[in-house]
């Protein structure tokens, strides 16, 4: 149960949810975005979220766009994993989607809110830095289309009262050879140990992870000691020295353990990108 | 005639309201009115509580009361008296009740709750057993000496941290050693784990203005439920009525009392009113008891040719903050502590010992997963030291018919089983033959481990059953017991009984799925795998009483003695002309005559059972006789192992047991197979984690994480059916057993895998990484 009342609201369009969005944050209520609902439901129930009113975005058109325009792929920020995955019009994106929490949950989680939540791991970002998506935000003033890479560090940089429309990938990125790995401690629906998502582009490893470290990150310094001419286990000592923070050390597993499955599925992961006998 | 009686797979009598949504249980009841309680729980797992500020709260919207320990200075406990309902003074572990708020809706009381304000001075934590243990260690309990004890047998043994401590001593040690050639040493770690039943548990009670106190529960001892409330509340027993209608599951979490005494305490401050009390799954984790964790010691030895000569062994329960049943968890491993072998010089100490931990109760098994995860790792320890077949060392050191048993009963084939049989069957099942260790490609291999059980019952000594049986007008037979129904379909095994007993089809036997405590004959609890044992023969007593008086009456109405009667298809005959006979429906509620006499009345059974020979155990060498009788059973797993990873996947889980006498073929598979997925959660994720100051880490099952659907390997189920005489067609229990032997025989074919020795669970990655390499990159 929801120890607490909050009112509702489900506009039809994007100027209307963020003229509400503003007028209930006045008031007070400390609005939220709702978008599928599995963490604000699951945390204003254990008092670990609060707000006065919602404002559901799955009412506006340009939020629930799952299609190909031009040579683009256009994800509205309300569309389930569910239904990338069965579209298979990205299939790296919708094979991470099928591997968060359980099925039940995937058919509500939506994309917008698997990046801008809360829960540190957000692995549907991981394909999008690899495919350098732009990001089209709604806010008080219109809307603007940024690359992905500009507002996202750690997490999503929204200021209050801006909300995810849509994402768009180029088309190309989408049919890119893959590589994804999700590790968990031991049960298959458990949080990453550590996910691992690499493509290869122009011949070069672009990879991304979430779980190794506090937040989801694409690095380059990583990719290019991963892309150097020389021996593997060379590459792979590099990339690690280029970490950005500490590895996790958490109930998920050690930070020496971690170390030792990533260097593992980096192993793996640049065998099967750049073809056996390469290293 | 359909007979369908015992042999037959029969959809359990429950099974279309289950499917359908129809079941209904105990928080599924909608009753206007009724007020809801909700706890505040400490974030301490040992602090002094210095102040309770309820002052907000009390004047929040809704609020009818709130509670704290101070109100109610009662100490509760079903075997020693040390627990307040709510805590007072001081809290001793993460998550345990410091205040009730009641109030008009569920929401209100936990906007209220959230209201108050505790302030705490922490106290140093006892994290593990071995801290408890330390010289010197803090006290969770300063007062235990102090305490009244509900069960004349036990020890808490002042001024520690151990509530009771079981001693068996039987041979004689000095020679056992003398004669081993080789000996095997182990510690062994298992940690706290949930229940994790679908239905989280929940309670409601109203007290009456003439002092009635009607109470609702997902509860298996519904009887315990109102002897201990009227115990501790000096309520007379008869003045209180507990009912239980289907239970989402149990497995032994819902056989403590816990949150019945809350729901009482709340509607008696509110001035009867209904209230009820729902844990949500986090409470249910944590606040209301778990499952024990073990730490062991274990020293075996061996002759050469691997006959077990003497044993050594301490079990160290993780009791949590309260006793519970745990005394008593520490006394059901020692009886069987050896496993299913014959060891003629043995010592054994088992200590329930307190923690800062949630307080435990049972668990499926009540504690004998971890007694033979320690037993079934040190046999392949021998196995492998002696160079010996794992299964061959089990075969030489079978227990069979002659040996005694740690507390020196007598096994026979008949209280015993035939564990050798079992063991046969699994090496075919199993195709042991071919290898239990096969290297594959791409740096896999495929392991195959053993684990074996025995597990005897040790309910008290006049632990009693009963049923009654009354007629329809169109002859069909209703069954009345005590038993709750959470899962087994133990109600349609009595029902299978009956029909078999009364040659009858078993359709036309309508079983009472609820209990009332006023309306059904008392049964201990529904625990201890005893229900078709116990009430079986409750039962089978009903159905000679019934049969006794059909035959009496019909006897009159076919003019011919009693003892020439049969009865078969709801008809009493002639055994020398079954073309003479008269319908039950014309009889069971009196016989009219044709000239509108009416004669006989109606026809009511009754039966029950008492256990019978059970005696305590001698304090100092556990000689007695704990329980009428064991199930043994033996299983393995088959495990593909990465060596590069330290990954693996289970295959296949087998299970063969001596069940006697199969009652319902597809039922008893079912509780087989559920055991070994449970045993295998048990075996490779389940587990609390605690931090540094004893806060439990994985309160939800975000991060607590039990099998899935979808994960489940190859199961096998066999029986082997050595009848037990004195049970209901030789039917031995089965309902926990699945689960026993499943994490040893995980560890011992990761062990083999990985050559290394895996002594405690959960058996993860990382686990066997960090043995095997020293958790080095």
């Amino acid at each position: 149960m929801i120890p607490f009342d909050f009112d509702y609201y489900r506009p039809d369009s994007i100027q209307e949810a963020v003229k509400i969005y503003e007028e209930l944050d006045t008031q007070g209520k400390q609005p939220l975005y709702y978008g599928g609902g599995t963490e604000i439901i699951t945390m204003a129930r254990t008092h670990n979220i609060f707000t006065k009113a919602l404002v559901d975005l799955k009412g506006i058109p340009e939020c629930n766009v799952l299609e190909f325009r031009n040579d683009q792929l256009v994800i509205g920020s309300t569309v389930t994993l569910t239904q990338i995955f069965e579209s298979r019009k990205f299939p790296l994106l919708g094979d991470i989607g099928s591997r968060i929490a359980d099925h039940t949950a995937q058919c509500q989680i939506t994309l917008g809110g698997n990046i801008a939540g809360t829960i540190i791991y957000r692995e549907t970002v991981l394909p999008l830095l690899l495919s350098s998506s732009q990001i089209v935000i709604a806010n008080e003033s219109g809307q603007k289309q940024v690359s992905l890479h500009e507002v996202f560090n750690e997490r999503l940089q929204l200021n209050p009262g801006e909300f995810i429309v849509q994402v768009i990938t180029d088309k190309i990125y989408t049919t890119l050879p893959y590589v994804h790995v999700k590790k968990t401690k031991y049960e298959k629906i458990d949080y990453p140990l550590m996910t691992v998502v690499a493509v290869k582009k122009d011949e070069k490893i672009r990879i991304a992870f979430s779980g190794l470290c506090s937040f989801p990150f694409r690095s380059m310094k990583m990719e290019n000691a991963l892309n150097e001419n020389s021996q593997l286990d060379v590459r792979i000592n590099n990339a690690l020295s280029h970490l950005p923070t500490s590895i996790l050390n958490d109930i998920s597993g050690s930070d020496k353990y971690r170390e030792f499955v990533l260097r593992d599925t980096l192993i793996n992961t640049l065998k099967t990108l750049e073809g056996v006998g390469l290293c | 005639m359909e007979t369908v009686g015992i042999g037959m797979s029969i959809p359990r009598k429950e099974a279309w309201d289950k499917v359908t949504g129809t079941a209904k249980y105990n928080n599924d009841y909608i009753i206007p009115g009724i007020l809801h309680a909700k706890l505040v729980t400490s974030t301490y797992a040992h602090a002094t509580i210095k102040s309770i500020d309820t002052s907000e709260a009390v004047k929040a919207p809704g609020v009818q009361a709130v509670l704290l320990g101070k109100d109610n200075s009662v100490l509760t406990g079903t075997i020693i008296r040390d627990c307040p309902p709510i805590a007072i003074d001081k809290v001793r572990y993460y998550g345990e009740a410091v205040a009730v708020v009641v109030a008009d809706s569920e929401q209100e009381a936990m906007a209220a709750a959230k209201m108050i304000k505790v302030e705490y001075e922490p106290l140093p934590v006892v994290n593990s057993v071995k801290e408890a243990l330390t010289p010197n260690a803090p006290l969770v309990h300063e007062n235990l000496h102090l305490y009244k004890l509900a069960d004349e047998n036990i020890y808490p043994e002042a001024n520690t941290n151990i509530s009771h401590r079981v001693k068996i001593r039987k041979g004689d040690m000095a020679m056992g050693w003398a004669e081993s050639d080789v000996v095997v040493e182990g510690s062994f770690y298992l940690p706290q784990t949930d229940h994790l039943a679908m239905e989280t548990r929940n309670a409601r009670t109203q007290i009456l203005s003439d002092g009635q106190v009607m109470m609702a529960s997902a509860t298996q001892a519904p009887f315990e439920v109102k002897e201990l409330i009227g115990n501790d509340f000096n309520v007379e027993e008869g003045m209180i009525d507990v009912k239980t209608p289907l239970v989402g599951g149990a497995f032994g979490g819902k056989a403590a009392v816990h949150l019945e005494t809350l729901a009482y305490i709340a509607s008696k401050a509110v001035d009867g009113r209904m209230v009820k009390i729902v844990n949500t799954r986090e409470e249910d984790f944590i606040t209301s008891p778990c499952g024990i964790g073990l730490e062991a010691k274990l020293k075996f030895g061996a002759t050469k040719k691997g006959l077990i000569k003497a044993a050594e062994i301490t079990y160290m329960l993780d009791s949590g903050a309260y006793a519970d049943i745990c005394p008593r968890m520490a006394k059901a491993m020692a009886v069987d502590c050896t496993g299913p072998y014959n060891i003629e010089n043995l010592s054994c100490d088992a200590l329930s010992v307190y923690t800062n931990h949630p307080f435990v109760t049972s668990l499926r098994g009540f504690a004998h997963i971890c007694y033979a995860f320690c037993i079934e790792r040190i046999m392949d320890k021998l196995a492998f030291t002696l160079g010996i077949d794992p299964l061959e060392l089990r075969l030489k050191n079978a227990i069979g018919p002659g040996h005694t048993s740690p507390t020196q009963v007598k096994t026979t084939l008949s209280n015993t089983g035939d564990f050798k049989k079992c063991l046969e069957k699994l090496r075919n099942l199993m195709n042991w033959n071919e290898g239990n260790r096969i290297i594959q490609d791409n740096n896999k291999v495929r392991v195959k481990g053993i684990g074996c059980f025995w597990k005897t019952s040790n309910s008290p000594t006049d632990a009693e059953s009963g049923a009654i049986l009354t007629f329809n007008k169109d002859g069909s037979i209703n069954l009345n017991c005590g038993a709750v129904e959470y899962g087994p379909a133990m109600k349609t095994t009595l029902a299978q009984i009956l029909a078999e007993r009364m040659n009858m089809d078993v359709k036309r036997i309508r079983v009472t799925m609820e209990v009332d405590t006023k309306t059904s004959p008392r049964h201990w609890k529904t625990v201890a795998s005893m229900t078709t044992f116990m009430l079986g023969r409750a039962v089978l007593n009903a159905a000679e009483d019934i049969k006794r008086q059909l035959c009496n009456i019909a006897g009159i109405v076919l003019k011919c003695e009693p003892e020439e009667l049969e009865v078969a298809g709801e008809r009493v005959y002639l055994k020398d002309d079954p073309s003479n006979y008269v319908d039950f429906k014309d009889i069971v509620h009196g016989y009219k005559l044709p000239n509108g006499n009416a004669i006989g009345g109606q026809i009511i059974g009754r039966g029950s059972y008492v256990m019978k020979h059970l005696t305590k155990l001698d304090p100092e060498t556990g000689q007695g006789r704990p329980g009428p009788a064991w199930s043994v059973g033996a299983q393995a797993v088959e495990v593909e192992f990465d060596m590069k990873e330290y990954t693996y996947r289970v295959i296949k889980a087998a299970t063969v047991v001596d069940a006697g006498k199969v009652i319902n073929p597809k039922s008893a598979r079912g509780v087989i197979t559920g055991g070994m997925s449970m045993g295998l959660g048990k075996a490779t994720r389940e587990e609390f984690k605690y931090g540094k100051d004893g806060a439990v880490l994985n309160t939800s099952l975000r991060t607590y994480k039990v099998i899935h659907y979808g994960q489940q390997p190859e199961y096998v189920v066999e029986f082997v059916e050595t009848p037990q005489i004195d049970a209901p067609y030789g039917a031995r229990g089965i309902g926990e057993h699945g689960t026993i032997g499943i994490p040893g025989a995980l560890a011992n074919a990761l062990s083999l895998a990985v050559q290394v020795d895996l002594d405690q669970l959960p058996l993860t990655p990382e686990l066997i990484w960090k043995t095997k390499t020293g958790g080095n990159t």
